[in-house]
């Protein structure tokens, strides 16, 4: 085998996973168009399948759902990571172990453990003491506890990248403690609080099983939503909303694309 | 005296160190503790209680739920929970094994391709798996439902019965793990043969080394690492998936995901259901660890984080 002719499979084989990659996704998008209610025969282009979206109640209330619950646990997990990732750095040489172990014991735990035990839990305490009813709020305690060692780690790694003697500088500078964070340690750690916040925001979106497990009846997101649809039968109207997700997606690849061309690496 | 003074100061510093240790790490470390170490202490103590009625637990405390687990029910021995473990352990193991044979040549490629590509071909790759896990298995319900060109494409060949589409099927639920977990494998496998010494390749190539044995001993000892890594990132999440056996698998697909989550929709068994929790963890846990001592072994274990 020559190189040339190995090349030439390489490429061919890539076209290939990509034309893998996403053809599920472009099948999606094309029957959202369908005229008729099928995925098996594409009858004509039409709207129709998106102008039930704007009307349907139960659809417009997931998106505000999963709106809400990936903005505010976010904030939240920001706010907490944030707090351990300087914590982490500022006694990087104590033994830490056991911080370790807890801040990765929500990425390795396979996520049907992590959601059922939290559902588990959830439900005994509610029964118990009438807290945590299964909801938005139980929601959003699961997401940032799973949000939590993501924006720590990130932002861990910022502080390790960072000039120690910035921090001596810092202390020289300004006299008070809250001066030096809003002054110095903020500024600093701005474009990691940035990726955290969207990362946090992206595994919002993105989480399905530990959601499904922790919502109540009213408190259903768009892929809540989009499973019960599939599961009672399949309609088109799933095909249209997926579709907005999808271009949503596009859309924030593109927009990374362009702003990590922008910043010179 | 100065020397008493040194002291109290010392400890006043290490009083406020350990103080701002508390402050700063306390919350989160409470937060993960309470909401997820807690929760996950009781559901491995439900494995061990009565199933109640409604499928929930009561005392007292007895092995029942692990009995049934392996198969042991009212009406003697059956081998349908045993069927669905193996069919876990299968699924894991085949679509595992197929995502490492298609990344290889994917993760290679794009490092032959110029440098300015690189991140656009690996942003390619990676994008779809930003869309929701569910719109994506939906994405391929539609593929291969009944009807379509693939199914009927699948039935003159002759490879399945008529009119049956090729989902549900074992068939559709190891399509959609190779399909989920893809980008995975071709990340870290990407990184590695970034980072591969060029030199050790042409010396092989130099030496009339075939190409199976460049490889084996020029191209895959540098890749190891790289390939553990992504082994971790595919296999522990393959054999506790939940969505795809759902969607695409039917009854007959059913992983131990499932079977878990099964015992907790519709008030079923909690302990039977926490004690395949209890099964997965296990699993995940050996294969970390499993992951970890080969990675060590065969020098590059740092490059495996996890």
């Amino acid at each position: 085998m020559t190189k040339r002719s190995l090349k030439r499979g390489l490429t061919g084989f890539w076209w290939l996973t990509l034309f893998f990659l996403y053809l599920p996704l472009a099948v999606v998008v094309l029957f959202s168009f369908n005229s008729v209610n099928s995925s098996a025969n594409f009858a004509g282009v039409s709207l129709r399948w998106y102008q039930r979206l704007l009307s349907n109640e139960q659809i417009l209330s997931a998106f505000a759902n999963s709106m809400v619950l990936a903005i505010v646990s976010s904030v939240i997990a920001l706010g907490i990571g944030c707090l351990i990732g300087y914590g982490m750095y500022r006694h990087r040489h104590r033994k830490l172990g056991w911080l370790i172990v807890l801040i990765y014991l929500p990425i390795v735990l396979p996520d049907i453990v992590f959601g059922i035990s939290e559902m588990a839990f959830f439900v005994q305490v509610h029964e118990a003491t009438g807290w945590l009813q299964p909801g938005l709020a139980t929601m959003i305690i699961a997401h940032v506890t799973f949000q939590i060692p993501f924006v720590a780690l990130i932002i861990y790694s910022r502080f390790v990248g960072l000039d120690p003697t910035l921090f001596e500088a810092a202390k020289d500078l300004y006299a008070s403690p809250l001066k030096r964070v809003r002054h110095f340690m903020l500024p600093t750690i701005k474009p990691a609080l940035i990726s955290a916040f969207f990362l946090s925001f992206t595994l919002s979106i993105d989480d399905f099983v530990i959601s499904f497990f922790t919502s109540g009846p009213e408190s259903a997101t768009l892929p809540i939503y989009i499973w019960g649809a599939i599961k009672k039968g399949v309609s088109p109207e799933i095909n249209a909303i997926a579709s907005l997700m999808i271009g949503a997606v596009a859309l924030a690849a593109v927009l990374s694309l362009i702003f990590n061309r922008r910043r010179p690496a | 005296m100065p020397g008493t003074s040194q002291h109290l100061m010392r400890r006043r510093a290490v009083v406020a160190e350990t103080r701002h240790l508390l402050f700063s790490v306390g919350p989160g470390a409470l937060w993960i503790t309470l909401f997820l170490v807690l929760p996950s202490a009781y559901l491995m103590g439900v494995a061990f209680m009565t199933n109640g009625p409604y499928g929930l637990p009561q005392m007292p405390l007895t092995l029942d739920a692990f009995e049934r687990l392996a198969g042991f029910g009212f009406l003697g021995w059956s081998p349908g929970n045993l069927y669905t473990l193996l069919r876990s352990l299968w699924q894991t193991l085949l679509s595992t094994t197929l995502v490492v044979i298609v990344a290889y040549p994917i993760a290679y490629y794009i490092t032959t391709c110029r440098e300015r590509w690189r991140p656009i071909m690996l942003l390619a790759v990676v994008v779809p798996s930003w869309t929701n896990q569910v719109i994506r298995t939906f994405g391929w319900m539609n593929l291969l439902a009944p009807g379509t060109p693939l199914s009927e494409l699948a039935e003159g060949l002759g490879l399945i019965p008529p009119n049956m589409g090729l989902y549900p099927s074992n068939f559709a639920v190891t399509l959609g793990l190779v399909y989920n977990f893809l980008p995975f494998m071709v990340l870290p496998l990407y990184a590695a043969f970034e980072k591969l010494d060029g030199a050790q390749v042409e010396a092989a190539q130099d030496l009339y080394a075939s190409p199976v044995r460049a490889f084996r001993h020029a191209v895959f000892p540098q890749t190891l690492p790289g390939l553990l890594a992504g082994i971790v990132l595919v296999a522990i999440p393959a054999f506790g998936m939940y969505v795809i056996p759902e969607l695409l698998g039917g009854g007959k697909g059913m992983m131990l995901g499932n079977l878990v989550a099964m015992q907790f929709s519709g008030g079923s068994n909690w302990p039977l259901g926490a004690a395949g929790a209890i099964l997965m963890l296990i699993a995940t846990f050996i294969g970390l660890f499993a992951m970890r001592r080969i990675g060590k072994r065969l020098g590059g274990g740092e490059e495996v984080v996890i």
